[in-house]
C-alpha cells in the first residue's frame, strides 16, 4: 500500500480522499493556498504544506510547489481530485519521473482520452457506438459541411481539447456552418490553447448517463451500475441518480459491455467514468474522464463500495475485490449538488462568511462538504459548497428524503442552490423520472412566497 | 513610514476582521496561524473562570496574543516565496551567506530555496540588520513561511 498520500486539491474532495486514507492507514498531506488556510482540509491532513497565493495557478495548479511539497513531505503518492491537476497528461507525467504514484490511469491514456476527437476514434474502434459525425477533426468549414451532408443536421461543432461547452456551436442548417466553425475553433483556441473541432449530429431530447468504471493492474475490470445526470445547468450537473429512472435493461446492458470494451482496450488502471448520451432508444459515446467525479457518492450508496479506498489499492498495486452483488444496486440515491450560486439572480457566484451551517442528518443521508460555521467562502474557486446524497430502498423514498433533508440543510450567509434542488423536487416531470438534459433550460423560476417553483415555458 | 494598514507584517488589521467575525458569527473562539504568528480571539465565556483581565462588556470579544509577535516589534520577516528546501550557503561546506547580526542591504542574497533542482536566491527586501534565522539549514519551507527578521535602518 501506499504509506503517504499529498491531496492535490481543496474543498469537498480534498476532505474526502483525506478520510479514505484515514481509514485505510495511510498518511495524508494537505496542501492549501494562503486563501485556505482556516480550510478543513489543512486541519484535518496529518501534515499540510502551504503552496501559494490564492490563484489556482499560482497553488493547486502550480506544478512544481506540489511535487517540492511530496518531496518535503516524503509523500509517495499523489491523489489529484477531480478539476485542477486531475486530467493534466503533464502532471500525471512528472509525477511518474519523478516517483511519485499518480492515483489515476498512466499520463498516455490521460492524454489519449483528453483529446476528445481521438477518444471518439478510439471508442469507435473498441466498437463503442459514438454519435454519427467526422473522423477526427475537420479542418475546414468544407469538411463540416461534407459531414452535415452525409449524417444530416442539426450538428454541433465541439472543441478537440474542450469540455465545459467551451468552443461549442450548433448549426442547424449548411447556411450557418462557416460562422460557427470560425467561432468554435477561435474560441477552442484561446481557451484550450487548440482550435481544432470535431463535428457530431446534434441530438435533442438526450439524457446523459454515465458508467463508472474501475481497473487494476491485473486485468480485472469493474463497471457499475449507470448514473443519470441529466438535470444540468449550461453543461453543469446539478442532479445525479442512480439508477437511471425507467431505463432499459438491454439499454443498460449494451452500456456496461461497451465501457468494459472501451475500458480493456485502453488498459486502463484506476476509477474512470464512460459518459453516453442516450436518446430514441440509442446510446452514443460523448467522452471519458479519467479521474474521480464529483458524483461518484451516488454509485458508492447503491454499491456499498467505496471508490476512493478502491482507486488507492488499485494504485498501490493491489487487486480489486469488488463482491458481484455490489454490481446490482441496491435501492436508489439521488445526489444535490449545493453551489454558492444565487438561483434568483441568474445563478450570481456567491463568496463570503457561513454564518449558519446545518446539515441534514438521519438515516440514509451522506453530506460530503468543507463548510462550518464560520467559515469564510472564498472567491477564487469552485462554487460547490456541499454535496447532499440520499438513499432510499427506491426512487420515491429518495425523493421524498431529498425533500426531508433539503428542507433541514441550512446554511445562511450567502444564496445557494439548495432552494432550486426543492422546487426541481415538486416538479412533476422530474418526479415522473427520466427528464432530458433541456430539463432545466424549458423551464423558469418563479419566487412564490419566499419559495422558489420551476414553471414549464410552452414551446 | 508606511501606515499600519497597509503593513502586510503587521497583522493588526487581520486581528480587527476576525474580532469582527466574532461578534458576527456568535462563535466561541477564532485561531489563525500564519508561520509563526498565532492570533487566536475568544469571546468571554460564560461561565465565570479566572481571569486577568478586567472584566468586560458580556458578548464582547477578547483578545488574547499567545505570542508577542516580533513584527509587533518593528522587525521585518522575508518570507519563503515558494515550497522548497531552505539552505543557509551558497554550496555545501561553504560559509553561510549571512549570518546574526550582520548588516545587509536590499537586493543582497540571504539563502537559497530549493524546488525541484531549481535554486532560488532569496534577497532582502529592506536594508538592515539580521535578528534571527527562522528555518532550518537543509529543512524544508513552504509557501509564505518567514525565514528571516530584520531590523530595517531607521529612515
Amino acid at each position: 500500500m501506499v504509506s503517504k498520500v499529498l491531496v492535490a486539491n481543496r474543498g469537498e474532495i480534498a476532505l474526502r480522499v483525506i478520510r479514505a486514507c484515514r481509514e485505510l492507514g495511510v498518511r495524508s498531506v494537505a496542501v492549501y493556498s494562503t486563501a485556505d488556510r482556516d480550510s478543513l482540509h489543512h486541519e484535518l491532513a496529518d501534515e499540510s504544506v502551504c503552496i501559494g497565493p490564492p490563484p489556482a495557478v499560482s497553488s493547486y495548479l502550480n506544478i512544481p510547489a506540489i511535487i517540492s511539497a511530496a518531496e518535503l513531505t516524503g509523500a509517495d503518492a499523489v491523489h489529484p481530485g477531480y478539476g485542477f491537476l486531475a486530467e493534466n497528461a503533464r502532471f500525471a507525467e512528472i509525477c511518474e519521473r519523478v516517483g511519485l504514484t499518480f492515483v489515476g490511469p498512466s499520463s498516455r491514456t490521460i492524454a489519449a482520452m483528453g483529446d476528445k476527437a481521438e477518444a471518439r476514434e478510439t471508442a469507435a474502434r473498441a466498437g463503442v457506438p459514438v454519435t454519427p459525425g467526422s473522423d477526427g477533426t475537420c479542418e475546414s468549414a468544407g469538411e463540416v459541411k461534407r459531414v452535415g451532408a452525409e449524417v444530416g443536421y442539426p450538428l454541433v461543432i465541439k472543441a478537440s481539447a474542450g469540455g465545459g461547452g467551451k468552443g461549442m456551436r450548433v448549426v442547424e442548417s449548411e447556411a450557418e456552418v462557416e460562422a460557427a466553425f470560425l467561432g468554435a475553433s477561435r474560441e477552442a483556441g484561446a481557451t484550450f490553447g487548440d482550435g481544432s473541432v470535431y463535428v457530431e449530429r446534434y441530438l435533442e431530447r438526450l439524457r446523459h448517463v454515465e458508467m463508472q468504471v474501475l481497473a487494476d493492474s491485473h486485468g480485472t475490470t469493474v463497471t457499475f451500475p449507470e448514473r443519470d445526470c441529466s438535470v444540468q445547468r449550461r453543461y453543469q450537473k446539478l442532479i445525479e441518480e442512480s439508477p437511471a429512472p425507467g431505463f432499459p435493461e438491454e439499454v443498460r446492458d449494451g452500456m456496461m459491455e461497451a465501457s468494459e470494451r472501451l475500458v480493456g482496450s485502453l488498459g486502463y488502471e484506476g476509477a474512470g467514468t464512460v459518459e453516453f448520451v442516450y436518446a430514441e432508444g440509442e446510446f452514443y459515446f460523448i467522452e471519458m474522464n479519467t479521474r474521480l467525479q464529483v458524483e461518484h457518492p451516488v454509485t458508492e450508496m447503491v454499491s456499498g463500495v467505496d471508490i476512493v479506498a478502491e482507486q488507492l489499492k488499485v494504485a498501490s498495486g493491489g487487486r480489486l475485490e469488488i463482491p458481484p452483488e455490489a454490481l446490482t444496486p441496491e435501492g436508489h440515491a439521488i445526489e444535490f449538488r449545493i453551489n454558492a450560486e444565487d438561483p434568483g439572480r441568474n445563478f450570481l457566484p456567491q463568496a463570503g462568511l457561513v454564518e449558519v451551517y446545518n446539515p441534514p442528518g438521519g438515516p440514509g443521508v451522506r453530506v460530503d462538504s468543507h463548510l462550518y460555521a464560520g467559515y469564510r467562502v472564498p472567491p477564487h474557486y469552485d462554487s460547490l459548497l456541499a454535496k447532499l446524497i440520499v438513499h432510499s430502498r427506491d426512487r420515491e423514498g429518495a425523493v421524498r428524503r431529498g425533500l426531508r433533508a433539503l428542507d433541514e440543510f441550512a446554511i445562511s450567509g450567502m444564496e445557494t442552490t439548495l432552494p432550486l434542488h426543492l422546487a426541481i423536487l415538486e416538479d412533476e416531470e422530474f418526479l415522473r423520472g427520466g427528464v432530458t438534459t433541456s430539463f432545466l433550460a424549458e423551464r423558469t423560476l418563479e419566487s412564490e412566497g419566499g419559495l422558489l417553483r420551476l414553471n414549464k415555458v410552452s414551446v | 513610514m508606511p501606515e499600519i494598514e497597509e503593513n502586510p507584517n503587521l497583522p493588526l488589521g487581520e486581528v480587527e476582521r476576525l474580532v469582527e467575525l466574532l461578534r458576527e458569527s456568535g462563535v466561541g473562539e477564532i485561531l489563525v496561524r500564519r508561520g509563526e504568528t498565532e492570533i487566536s480571539v475568544k469571546a468571554k465565556p460564560e461561565a465565570p473562570v479566572a481571569q486577568q483581565a478586567a472584566p468586560v462588556a458580556q458578548g464582547v470579544p477578547e483578545m488574547v496574543e499567545p505570542e508577542t509577535s516580533p513584527e509587533m516589534e518593528g522587525l521585518h520577516a522575508v518570507r519563503s516565496p515558494v515550497v522548497g528546501t531552505f539552505y543557509r550557503a551558497p554550496a555545501p561546506g561553504e560559509g553561510a551567506y549571512v549570518e546574526v547580526g550582520d548588516a545587509v542591504s536590499a537586493g543582497q542574497t540571504l539563502c537559497i530555496v530549493e524546488a525541484m533542482k531549481l535554486m532560488n536566491e532569496i534577497v532582502a527586501d529592506v536594508s538592515g540588520e539580521v535578528v534571527e534565522v527562522l528555518a532550518e539549514d537543509a529543512g524544508g519551507v513552504e509557501y509564505d513561511q518567514p525565514l528571516f527578521y530584520l531590523r530595517p535602518e531607521a529612515g
